[in-house]
C-alpha cells in the first residue's frame, strides 16, 4: 500500500513538476496544438469511443482538432457492449486498427495485465507534445488518480466520469395526497431518499397494482416503487457492490485484495437488495443500464439508481413525457453511516493502443480532448454533461442549468467516486457475481447463501491469492 | 480394345487419358478440399494446439498438457452448461420432430391452399436467429413485452417475475422459441420426403385393405426412416450448438440457468479472454459429438438402413 501511494505520488509529482511552472503562467496558448501537430499533419488516427449523449456532443467538436492540427481523426462510436468487445479484441490481437480506445475503468485491470496499453509518460515528459496549459490539478482528483495511473506510470487522462445518481419522480414525491399518506404510514416526510432505508420505504409505498390510484388517478397498468439494473453482466454487480455493499460497510475485497464477501455487512446489503427487487418490475433481471432509464422515462417506476449520462438522454423535452418532472439526489447512504458514503462510478480513460503506429498524434488528440478549453466547450454545447474538471461545475451550463439537482447529484457522486480495483480477472468476477446478484434478487438464493457462494467464487477465481494486480 | 485406345496413355493431355490417371478424381475434389482444410481444419487444429497451452488475453504461453481440460472438467459451470444444452436438446428436438412429422402428414393429405401455406410455414425458419431473438424479446420482455403486457399481466399470470427473468422458466421459454423456429423446417423436410415416396406400396396396401395406421407404421415410416434419421441428427447437432437466440434473449442468465456450452465458450473467449480453456471446451464438445455421430451413423446404417 505504501509502495502504491509512493509510486502514484512520484508520477503525479513528475507530471506536476513538468506542468506547474507553465500553468502558473496561465498560457492559454491556442497555438500549442497547431504547433505541436505540425510534424503529424496529414496523419490519420482512428479512435473508438462509446456512444452516449456526451460523445454525440463531442463528435461535433472533434473536427476542430483536425482544423487546428491537420491530423485527421476517424472517430467511431459504438454502444457500451460493442465498444468493450471490439476495442479489447483490437488491442489484444495487436492489430492496431485503432490508435486510441476508450476503456471503462473496469477494463483496465485485464488490459494492463495483458500489456496492451501504451504508457504516456514519455509523451508527458516531451515538451513538444505536452500541453503546458493542461492543468491536471483541475481534474476531479480521486477518479483521475485512481484511474489514470498504475505502478507509477500514467496510462491516460481522465475522459469520462460516468457515475450513478439517485433518480426519482418529483411529481409523485411532492404530491400532497401521496405525501400525507406516506407520512401517516412511515412517520416521516416523503421526499427524495437520503438513506437506503428511505429508498426502500418509498419503493414499498409506490408499488401499486393496476386500478389502484397514483397521485389521485387510477393506474392503467402496474406501477413499481423502484427500477434497478438486474441483467447478467453489465453494471448490475457494480451497483450492488458500491451503492449497497460498500454503503453497508462491506466490500468485495479487503485492503490486500483478498476476497472479503462473506461478511455480515454483505449479507445485510444483500437482504436489502432482495427486498428492493420485490418492488421492481417483473423483468428487472432483464434490465440493462439502457433499460433502466427507459423504464423511468416511460413513467412506470417511482425511483431508480441510474448512470447520469443516460439520464441526460431521457430527461429532455420530447424524449420522455415526464421530462422536467424528475428530481435527482446523491446515492442514498446507509442510515447511520452517512459519513462513509459511497457512490458507484466508472471513471474511464481513452488509452493509446500499444500497437498504435501514431502514438504521438494520438497523444496530442487525447490531451486536446481533456484540455480545459475543449471540456468547457463540451459542457456548453451539451448544455451540461458529466464533468472531468472541477472548474466545469462553475460553467453557466451547469451552474444555471434547468436541472440543478442532477448536477448536484453528479457532483455528490464524483466527490466520493473512485476507480474499480485493477483485477486481471475482473470480467470473470463480475460475470459470476452478477449471477449471484440476480439469484439473490430473484429470491432463488438467500443473502447468506449469496455471500457464501460469492466468497467461494472469488477464492476460486483468484486462486486463493489477492484478486488485484500487484503494484 | 482397339490399337488407338491402347496407345492413349502416351497422350496424357487427352481427356480420355487424363481420366484414366488415378489422381484425376483428386484433382476434381482438390478445390473443395483445399477450401475445407483452410477454412475448417486449420482453425480446428489450431484450437487443439491452443487447448494444450496457457493462452490468455490473446497470448499463447506455456505448453501445459491437459491442464485446461482438467480445469474445465472440474468446473461446475461447464457441467451446468452441458446439462442446460442436454435439457434444451432432449426437449426441443423430439417435440420439433413429432410436430414436424404430424404437420408433414397433414400437409401430405392434399390440404387446400397448400401452395400458400408452405411458404408461410417456412417463415420462422427463414428468419435470421438474431431477428427471432429480437422478435421474442419484444413478445416476452418483462412489463413491456407485447405478450407479457397483454396476456400475462392482464390475466395475472407471472405477476412477480417475467419469463426471461425467471430461472425456472427462461430455459423453457428458449425451448419454446426454438420449437417455434425449427418445427416448420422439420415439417417441410419431412413433407418433401413424403412427396418423394413411391406410390406402388400404397396402392398394394389399399388393395390389401390396410388402414391408415397400418399404412403409416408398415409403409410410410420404414420408407421415411433414412430421411428422419438424417434430419433428426442434423437438428440435434444444430440445437446443441444454439447460440444467437440465447445470446439475445438471456445471455445465459438468470444466473447460469440458460448458459449452454456455446454461450460459455463465447464468454470465455470474448469476455474473459481465456482462450486456452475456451479451446479445450470446443475440443471436448467436438469429441462428444464425433463419438455420438459415429455411433448414430453406425446404428442408423445397420439397423435403419439410413445413409
Amino acid at each position: 500500500m505504501m509502495r502504491k501511494t509512493w509510486c502514484f505520488a512520484a508520477a503525479l509529482a513528475a507530471t506536476t513538476a513538468l506542468v506547474a511552472p507553465l500553468t502558473s503562467a496561465a498560457r492559454a496558448d491556442d497555438s500549442f496544438y497547431a504547433e505541436a501537430g505540425k510534424p503529424y499533419a496529414g496523419t490519420t488516427i482512428r479512435v473508438l469511443d462509446e456512444i452516449t449523449p456526451l460523445q454525440e456532443t463531442l463528435s461535433k467538436i472533434v473536427p476542430d482538432f483536425e482544423k487546428e492540427t491537420g491530423i485527421k481523426v476517424e472517430w467511431e462510436l459504438l454502444n457500451h457492449f460493442e465498444v468493450i468487445n471490439k476495442g479489447q479484441a483490437d488491442m489484444l490481437s495487436g492489430r492496431g486498427h485503432y490508435d486510441a480506445i476508450m476503456l471503462h475503468g473496469a477494463q483496465l485491470g485485464p488490459m494492463l495485465s495483458a500489456g496492451v496499453i501504451m504508457p504516456l509518460d514519455k509523451f508527458v515528459a516531451d515538451s513538444k507534445l505536452s500541453d503546458p496549459g493542461m492543468n491536471v490539478a483541475d481534474f476531479i482528483a480521486t477518479p483521475y488518480k485512481t484511474t489514470a495511473f498504475f505502478e507509477g506510470k500514467q496510462y491516460g487522462f481522465i475522459n469520462w466520469n460516468y457515475n450513478h445518481v439517485y433518480w426519482a419522480r418529483e411529481d409523485l414525491l411532492s404530491n400532497p395526497e401521496e405525501m400525507a399518506a406516506f407520512k401517516a404510514k412511515y412517520g416521516y416526510d416523503l421526499g427524495p431518499a437520503k438513506t437506503i432505508e428511505q429508498m426502500r420505504d418509498i419503493a414499498e409505498f409506490f408499488t401499486r397494482k393496476k386500478g389502484e390510484k397514483l397521485a389521485g388517478k387510477p393506474l392503467e397498468s402496474d406501477f413499481y416503487g423502484i427500477v434497478l439494473e438486474g441483467i447478467k453482466g453489465g453494471s448490475t454487480f457494480s451497483n450492488l457492490w458500491v451503492n449497497f455493499i460498500e454503503n453497508y460497510g462491506g466490500d468485495l475485497l479487503d485492503d490486500k485484495g483478498m476476497p472479503n464477501f462473506d461478511t455480515p455487512q454483505v449479507v445485510a446489503a444483500l437482504k436489502m437488495w432482495r427486498e428492493l427487487w420485490t418492488f421492481a418490475p417483473p423483468g428487472i433481471a432483464e434490465y440493462s443500464l439502457v433499460d433502466v432509464p427507459t423504464v423511468m422515462g416511460n413513467g412506470i417506476a417511482a425511483q431508480s439508481l441510474a448512470w447520469s449520462d443516460f439520464v441526460l438522454g431521457i430527461d429532455k423535452p420530447g424524449v420522455s413525457p415526464y421530462a422536467g418532472k424528475f428530481i435527482y439526489g446523491p446515492i442514498p447512504a446507509k442510515a447511520g453511516n452517512e459519513a462513509h458514503r459511497h457512490a458507484d462510478a466508472e471513471p474511464s480513460v481513452t488509452v493509446i493502443n500499444a500497437a498504435s503506429e501514431h502514438p504521438e498524434a494520438t497523444f496530442l488528440f487525447l490531451e486536446w480532448l481533456a484540455s480545459k478549453k475543449q471540456q468547457d466547450k463540451l459542457i456548453e454545447m451539451g448544455e451540461g454533461g458529466v464533468p472531468i474538471r472541477e472548474s466545469s461545475w462553475a460553467l453557466p451550463a451547469i451552474k444555471d442549468s434547468d436541472n440543478p439537482t442532477l448536477f448536484a447529484a453528479m457532483k455528490s457522486s464524483l466527490d466520493v467516486a473512485k476507480a474499480r480495483p485493477k483485477m486481471e480477472k475482473y470480467p470473470e468476477i463480475i460475470d459470476a457475481m452478477s449471477g449471484i446478484a440476480q439469484e439473490v434478487g430473484l429470491g432463488q438464493m438467500t443473502p447468506e447463501q449469496g455471500a457464501k457462494e460469492g466468497q467461494a467464487i472469488l477464492v476460486k477465481l483468484c486462486g486463493g491469492k489477492s484478486c488485484t494486480l500487484p503494484e | 480394345m482397339s490399337a488407338t485406345t491402347e496407345a492413349a496413355p502416351a497422350h496424357v493431355s487427352t481427356p480420355q487419358g487424363l481420366r484414366e490417371r488415378v489422381w484425376y478424381p483428386y484433382i476434381l475434389i482438390a478445390p473443395s478440399m483445399i477450401m475445407l482444410v483452410v477454412v475448417s481444419l486449420v482453425p480446428f487444429i489450431y484450437a487443439i494446439y491452443l487447448s494444450f497451452h496457457q493462452a490468455k488475453f490473446g497470448r499463447v504461453r506455456d505448453f501445459i498438457w491437459f491442464d485446461n481440460y482438467a480445469t474445465l472438467l472440474s468446473d461446475e459451470r461447464f457441467w451446468n452448461s452441458i446439462g442446460v444444452a442436454a435439457t434444451f436438446v432432449f426437449i426441443a428436438v423430439p417435440i420439433e420432430f413429432m410436430l414436424g412429422l404430424i404437420g408433414a402428414l397433414v400437409l401430405n393429405q392434399n390440404v387446400r391452399g397448400r401452395s400458400v401455406l408452405v411458404p408461410l410455414l417456412f417463415m420462422p425458419t427463414m428468419m435470421a436467429p438474431i431477428v427471432v431473438g429480437l422478435l421474442w424479446k419484444i413478445m416476452l420482455a418483462g412489463s413491456w413485452g407485447f405478450f407479457s403486457y397483454n396476456v400475462l399481466e392482464r390475466f395475472n399470470i407471472l405477476t412477480d417475475t417475467s419469463v426471461f427473468a425467471s430461472p425456472d422458466l427462461a430455459l423453457y421459454a428458449l425451448i419454446f422459441v426454438d420449437i417455434w423456429q425449427w418445427t416448420p423446417f422439420m415439417m417441410l423436410a419431412f413433407f418433401a420426403g413424403l412427396q418423394a415416396l413411391p406410390l406402388g406400396p400404397y396402392r398394394a396396401a389399399a388393395v390389401d385393405g390396410a388402414n391408415p395406421v397400418q399404412i403409416f407404421f408398415h409403409i410410410t415410416l420404414p420408407m421415411m426412416t433414412p430421411l428422419l434419421a438424417v434430419i433428426g441428427l442434423l437438428r440435434f447437432i444444430d440445437a446443441f450448438k444454439v447460440f444467437d437466440t440465447i445470446y439475445i434473449l438471456t445471455n445465459g442468465g438468470p444466473g447460469t440457468s440458460t448458459e449452454t456450452p456455446s454461450i460459455l465458450a463465447n464468454k470465455m473467449t470474448f469476455e474473459f479472454w481465456n482462450i486456452g480453456e475456451a479451446s479445450a471446451l470446443a475440443v471436448l464438445v467436438w469429441i462428444a459429438f464425433f463419438a455420438f455421430c459415429t455411433i448414430f451413423y453406425q446404428v442408423a446404417k445397420k439397423r435403419l438402413n439410413a445413409f
